[in-house]
């Protein structure tokens, strides 16, 4: 055998091995959650490339901020400062409420936690894979963020946390097409369940039994159901309703609250430990 | 200098890694140039000693771990067109720059291919342009990759 042979037989070998492990690598981290760690790892030293990539949009933030003038800064000031009075102004009576409805909820024997820790976390401006609704936020493992948090912004659910490193974390928005939130209708109280459908514009829920009391225009909330969501953050509203008379069903799209594309800074629920979870099973 | 030359391979691929990843608008992200692909067809065909399969298995997983896709999935399309570019990389130095192009359009297409394939298995939908739009802009910026990085290996005297 002459030495090209001999290099061609190596080079044969080790792309079948690498492809066979590579084949490997992607049917485990599909099926089971062990590869989780390489992935943090991995993401950990990655995480500087990351933050010189979103150097540029927090350098323009941070300009546009230094150049603020102060009658800007003063007007800013004040609208926060009449918001803050107004949402005080209903907070005083929501608490009344939630003592209320404590007290009523102790007398039903039922308990149920009504607020929930909250953090605050920035989004990095890197890309992700285009054909998922994914994104990266600023905080990980070192905040106490964990695999399955719930990420809401000020208007609704954004979605939940994938993959996490010590510093960042990787959120799949509820609009991802592999992504479904369980739902319930405010107003009449059908459970459903929203699936994205890769357009940050519409959630579907198929299959709703026809008779369903549903209208357009309906707000959609988390049911609490599947244990990762909190209950009640609003989801999404009802745009278009379609029948399908031979089936007997109807699905429905509905618009998301939140601001999936635009939302800079994000809330993240620590509720919904998912290796918590796992580790019961 | 000479202890620290072969630093430019890496250097190249971080490069790659921050152009996989630069945020651009939505309409563009689909037609976003292979560039780790790019880069790592010029090293294993200047080096294919130093540059090959695990190589390009490596930048595989970080590229994966980078846009969040599964372990494995740009390994294995990198893999692939290292193995091909392995095989045939004697022939294609010689040729002239555009017919290098053709070249290597044909490598990202089978890249989009393995990558599209694999996401299809997985229920997403790609739409056909991302199959042959990214290639063909990848095409368009290989004499630039070419001529970057061989003289950057000529000015560190890589061989």
């Amino acid at each position: 055998m002459t030495q090209l042979q001999q290099q061609a037989r190596g080079i044969n070998l080790q792309a079948l091995l690498l492809i066979s492990i590579c084949i490997g690598l992607m049917f485990v981290d599909h099926r089971y959650n062990h590869l989780e760690i390489v992935r943090s790892k991995i993401s950990l030293v990655l995480s500087p490339l990351r933050d010189l990539v979103s150097l540029p949009a927090l350098g323009g933030e941070w300009a546009n901020e230094w150049f603020t003038s102060h009658a800007e800064l003063l007007e800013e000031n004040e609208s926060l400062q009449a918001r803050r009075r107004i949402l005080n102004a209903q907070l005083q009576r929501m608490q009344v409420l939630q003592a209320e409805n404590t007290r009523l909820r102790n007398l039903l024997g039922t308990s149920r936690k009504l607020t929930d820790e909250v953090i605050v976390a920035e989004l990095l401006s890197v890309d992700q894979n285009p054909y998922r609704q994914l994104i990266e936020i600023n905080k990980g493992t070192n905040d106490g963020i964990k695999t399955g948090h719930a990420i809401i912004d000020d208007f609704g659910v954004m979605g939940q946390v994938v993959h996490i490193n010590r510093y960042s974390s990787t959120i799949i928005l509820i609009s991802d097409p592999d992504h479904a939130t369980p739902v319930q209708f405010i107003r009449s109280g059908v459970r459903s369940v929203a699936f994205g459908n890769g357009n940050t514009d519409y959630l579907e829920l198929r299959f709703l039994p026809a008779t369903a009391d549903i209208q357009i225009g309906d707000e959609l909330v988390t049911s609490g159901l599947g244990g990762r969501f909190p209950a009640d953050y609003p989801v999404a509203t009802v745009v278009s309703i379609s029948e399908d008379l031979t089936h007997g069903f109807v699905s429905v799209l509905a618009s998301p609250k939140a601001r999936l594309n635009s939302s800079r800074e994000v809330l993240v629920i620590k509720v919904g430990d998912l290796d918590a979870e796992i580790k019961q099973k | 200098m000479p202890k620290f030359r072969y630093l430019v391979i890496p250097i190249s691929f971080i490069v790659g890694m921050i152009l996989l990843i630069l945020p651009l608008p939505e309409w563009v992200r689909i037609y976003r140039p292979d560039w780790l692909a790019l880069i790592l067809i010029y090293w294993s065909m200047a080096l294919p000693k130093r540059v090959g399969l695990w190589s390009a298995f490596i930048i595989g997983l970080l590229a994966d771990s980078l846009l969040g896709t599964l372990l494995g999935h740009h390994a294995l399309a990198l893999v692939v067109i290292t193995y091909l570019n392995l095989n045939f990389y004697l022939r294609i130095r010689v040729l002239s720059l555009p017919q290098q192009s053709l070249y290597v359009f044909g490598l990202l297409v089978i890249s989009q291919l393995i990558i599209s394939w694999m996401n299809g298995i997985m229920g997403l939908t790609v739409p056909v342009q991302a199959v042959f739009g990214a290639p063909l802009i990848g095409m368009l910026m290989w004499p630039l990759a070419f001529v970057i990085l061989r003289d950057i290996r000529r000015k560190v005297m890589l061989s």
